[in-house]
């Protein structure tokens, strides 16, 4: 029962990268929508740490130790959760 | 022989510094830059390995996969495999990784191991690496992927001698992929966490995120108000260079034409040859090359900005502005450096993914007032305002000039941009913006160097055939008289202005003025020229001379009536067509090329031409009302 209310918890703290917090670190917990394959072969994938640097038309953030602009479509496929 | 000899094939990540690597072995000045994609099509150089054996290199463009996309990419990818005729298999793969993007550029570099080539592996950029903080073990890392690992710093020419090393026979043995084993489905999965699991042995990174110089950097230079602020006043700097320390070099590249033309007149007796080389050839040739500052100025500050880092910032700060003409960030540079010329601008379009964009950026680059107009706005500006040079006004009719030809470029492109439909597969905005790195000197030079040189390459062969072709047309069929005006009435290029005058009638000049527009179609700078020699203007010892005559001249000019030909109405008629209208034959060739297609730059020039007509009639007679 602790363990169901965690998971559920834990999906209810998951947000899209576009609406993720500006400065703060986020592990990537899955990807979701058409340019997924995309946004791998860029270096989004699951388990890797990313910080939010900017917000706007497009963000800016970076994932191990590049600095990546995306637009907001890309960000809304990826989905982060706390570091 | 050179069939003969073994290939080695460079490949990695975009920005990863392939290119830079290949100038290093073999010493050739390839263009690169601090800006993913620069490399857009193969090319191949040779080098020797210590042992004396010589070896081919294909320097590849970056790709993030090796399953397709972009069609440089896709040109990555057919080499690899073989699949490219005239082009054999390569026999080894040198595979370039960023050492501090490890994680990232490993899964590529896995996917080359699993084609079965002997590979060897490139970690460039280990300075990088190291300053921010990245703990590297090549030996592990090599152990853990069966391949070698050279640790290089190919800006710097560290670790060459090493990786010569490597790629010396007998070849390494054939690497095996042992995470290949399984499904096939899920290998991309695999791959990636098998790439984590070797970064945790052989790539530590520090933990937590340390602001490095960049961050801080992207913190002012990005920011939503001072990004802006910085990006103007950085904007402003590279203008006011362009258009005030160039005009010293133009001034002695003036002098030495002005010597040129004197000696040979001297030396040689009156006559058509003489006319021709003095005429025709220095004077033709020398009104093209005196640009030549200007345009190594701009390239030298585009090579700047894209060796820095900066450029990659630029495109992304312009985003949201061309995102409302329908175009991204990636059409920044190319319209940027239309401001120079046309030419590299079109040229430049080759890193916008999608294919439609990249049309409409080339259709829409030709209304950047380049330089070429310069001059022509340097002789009818001053005309508007009395005779009077110089002050605020000019410099605010300079600025509207220069904003009205960039609003209907991008009101254009949207509405192109609208007419072309969306892309099949929509193209997301996405770009990696480089650490900010020192400039690389020397390739900044050789760039700038080599562009100087095409372009003059360009002025020795195409517009030497047209003033050629121009003098020829101004100089038969001859009459007996000395007036010049008559002569010119007389010759060719003289009946195509008289058949012309009906149409350039109505924006309010007449056909010597008709003449001079049809002779500037070639190049636009040789408008000035023709009206010198069309209203009897005698050159004077400087540009600023001549065209301080020529204005007075013009200001006096009637219609046989009496009326004041040059008016107000007119020049800006005049005006406002130089600043629409196609008059570059070379940029018409260029666009034919890169787009593939002489329809598309025809219906650019038609368009154009037809456009800029409109407007100036549009202009003429709306502002007859006023003035």
């Amino acid at each position: 029962m602790a363990l169901a209310t965690a998971n559920d918890l834990e999906a209810d703290s998951l947000l899209s990268l576009s609406q993720a917090k500006v400065g703060c670190d986020f592990r990537i917990r899955f990807l979701n929508g058409p340019a997924c394959e995309q946004l791998r072969q860029l270096g989004f994938c699951e388990s890797l740490q990313v910080r939010k640097l900017a917000d706007g038309r497009n963000l800016i953030c970076t994932v191990c130790g590049t600095r990546l602009a995306l637009s907001r479509e890309l960000a809304n496929q990826v989905m982060v959760g706390a570091a | 022989m050179s069939d003969a000899l073994e290939t080695v094939a460079l490949a990695g990540n975009p920005n990863a510094g392939k290119t830079t690597l290949f100038n290093a072995l073999t010493g050739s000045a390839q263009r690169t830059g601090n800006y993913a994609g620069v490399t857009v099509e193969r090319k191949t150089g040779e080098f020797f390995t210590p042992h004396g054996r010589k070896l081919r290199l294909v320097d590849l463009p970056g790709c993030y996969s090796l399953d397709g996309g972009s069609p440089d990419q896709e040109i990555a990818r057919q080499t690899l495999l073989g699949g490219i005729e005239g082009e054999p298999k390569p026999d080894l793969v040198v595979c370039v990784v960023d050492a501090s993007n490890l994680e990232r550029h490993l899964v590529l570099a896995m996917s080359i191991i699993e084609l079965g080539l002997p590979v060897v592996i490139a970690l460039n950029m280990v300075d990088v690496a190291e300053s921010a903080g990245l703990r590297l073990d090549p030996p592990k890392l090599s152990e853990e992927l069966g391949v070698p690992v050279v640790p290089i710093q190919a800006n710097a020419n560290k670790g060459i001698v090493e990786l010569k090393q490597a790629l010396r026979h007998p070849f390494p043995a054939l690497p095996e992929a042992n995470w290949k084993d399984g499904p096939a489905e899920d290998l991309a999965e695999r791959r990636r966490a098998r790439a984590f699991q070797i970064c945790e042995v052989a790539a530590r990174r520090p933990d937590g995120h340390a602001s490095t110089l960049s961050d801080r950097l992207d913190a002012w230079l990005l920011h939503p108000f001072w990004g802006w602020i910085a990006f103007i006043a950085m904007m402003l700097l590279v203008f006011w260079s362009i258009f005030s320390f160039a005009s010293i070099p133009m001034g002695w590249i003036e002098n030495l034409q002005g010597l040129l033309a004197d000696s040979v007149s001297n030396a040689m007796p009156e006559g058509d040859l003489r006319g021709l080389l003095v005429d025709g050839i220095i004077g033709g040739v020398g009104s093209v090359v005196i640009f030549l500052p200007q345009i190594l100025l701009l390239f030298f500050f585009i090579g700047l900005l894209e060796s820095s880092g900066y450029m990659a910032r630029a495109s992304f700060l312009m985003d949201g502005l061309m995102g409302r003409a329908g175009l991204s960030g990636k059409a920044f540079l190319p319209l940027f450096s239309s401001y120079a010329c046309a030419i590299p601008g079109v040229m430049a379009t080759r890193t916008i993914d999608s294919a439609k964009e990249r049309m409409v950026t080339i259709f829409v680059a030709p209304w950047m007032s380049c330089s070429a107009r310069l001059p022509v706005y340097l002789v009818l500006v001053p005309l508007l305002l009395g005779g009077k040079e110089g002050g605020l006004v000019q410099a605010v009719i300079f600025f509207g000039i220069y904003a009205l030809g960039t609003l209907s470029a991008l009101v254009v492109a949207r509405l192109l941009r609208g007419k072309l439909g969306p892309d099949e597969v929509p193209h997301h905005f996405m770009l990696e913006l480089p650490p900010y790195r020192r400039p690389q000197w020397s390739y900044v030079f050789r760039h700038v160097a080599s562009r100087g040189w095409s372009f003059l390459q360009k002025a020795g062969t195409v517009i030497l055939a047209i003033v050629i072709l121009l003098w020829a047309a101004q100089t038969y069929p001859k009459t007996d008289s000395e007036d010049p005006a008559e002569q010119l009435a007389h010759s060719a290029m003289g009946r195509v202005g008289a058949v012309i005058e009906p149409i350039v009638k109505p924006l309010g000049v007449d056909g010597r003025t008709g003449t001079a527009i049809l002779t500037s179609f070639a190049a636009r700078e040789v408008f000035v020229a023709s009206m010198s020699q069309l209203f009897h203007v005698e050159e004077g010892e400087t540009d600023e001379e001549t065209w301080q005559r020529l204005r007075s001249r013009l200001a006096e000019e009637t219609w046989p009536d009496g009326r004041p030909m040059f008016t107000i109405p007119a020049v800006l008629g005049l005006l406002v067509f130089f600043i629409y209208a196609l008059q570059c034959l070379p940029t018409t060739a260029v666009v034919a090329r890169e787009s593939g297609s002489w329809k598309w730059a025809i219906g650019q020039f038609v368009f154009m031409s037809a456009f800029a007509w409109i407007a100036a009639f549009a202009v003429f007679r709306i502002s007859s009302m006023f003035f």
